[in-house]
């Protein structure tokens, strides 16, 4: 598992942090935002969403990628989880 | 002065004449030449241009609209963003990506970007390879390179870019047409373009904007 690496290798991670930013980037993948916001606009395009589901659902993803994006700035260069 | 040059892309150096509103609202449309080449811009306040839906297709309808103008022009699309604080800055581009620019002009002379996607319908199931093996192998007959875009949704099953000739974009049309008559019981064809060719040059600019 790789917090325990983690942990072994830099012992002045807690295990929280480790834990806390391996949560981080699962949920708060900016690529799986992004292209959920790609495919809202194409499926939009082509007439399978209206206008007010579009417009509703690309204001939510949006809000959701400029989360994400506070989110790795906060954890940059504390811990590092994927190895 | 306080505007900024927002550019769009790069052209021959010719007058450019085009009715069209650029990024933010700002007009008009305008050029910006150093020897052969011209930039198109327009003047905006900010450094940083907001990525909105109306900005982004701003952004792409003026490059349209150059594309089209005089009979056709070819165009080497900026990526969405690219702010110069006034002309010499941008002049410096001009210069020091010069023999870039110039060969990117040439390769693409005459030459448009025509995008294809097919997307499964609600709950239809298809033979995604079969598929992906008979439309790649009609569309590239009628054209001349092709680049392969980003998957991003489940529902995607084809997404590829053409670089087709002007005059070879009939040709291209019906060759769509049959793959749309062909498939649209499982899936939506779209057919976009003609655009600049944004997936076909490849100009690194240092110094991004300033």
């Amino acid at each position: 598992m790789f917090v325990v690496d983690d942990l072994l290798i830099n012992p002045f991670v807690s295990i929280m942090e480790a834990v806390h930013s391996m949560a981080i980037s699962e949920m708060y993948d900016t690529t799986e935002i992004k292209n959920e916001i790609k495919e809202n606009r194409l499926l939009y395009e082509l007439g399978e969403r209206s206008e007010a589901e579009y417009e509703q659902r690309n204001e939510e993803l949006e809000e959701q990628l400029e989360i994400a994006r506070e989110a790795h700035e906060q954890t940059r260069g504390k811990v590092e989880v994927m190895r | 002065m306080s505007s900024n040059l927002y550019t769009y892309g790069i052209i021959e150096q010719a007058p450019l004449t085009v009715d069209v509103t650029g990024i933010n609202g700002s007009e008009p449309i305008r050029t910006v030449d150093y020897r052969s080449l011209s930039a198109v811009v327009s003047e905006i306040e900010t450094m940083e241009p907001e990525r909105t839906d109306e900005n982004a297709s701003a952004h792409d309808e003026v490059l349209r609209t150059v594309l089209q103008s005089d009979g056709g022009r070819t165009v080497i699309p900026m990526r969405f963003g690219m702010v110069f604080k006034n002309e010499n800055a941008l002049k410096n581009i001009l210069r020091n990506g010069r023999v870039a620019f110039r060969r990117s002009l040439n390769d693409l002379d005459g030459m448009v970007e025509l995008g294809v996607k097919l997307v499964t319908k609600e709950d239809a199931t298809v033979d995604r390879p079969a598929v992906v093996e008979d439309v790649s192998t009609r569309l590239r007959e009628a054209a001349d390179t092709e680049a392969a875009n980003d998957r991003y949704s489940d529902r995607l099953v084809f997404n590829r870019s053409y670089l087709v000739e002007r005059d070879a974009q009939t040709a291209f049309d019906d060759a769509v047409s049959e793959i749309r008559d062909e498939y649209e019981d499982s899936m939506h064809v779209q057919y976009n373009g003609p655009w600049a060719p944004y997936n076909f040059v490849d100009i690194e600019i240092g110094a991004e904007g300033h």
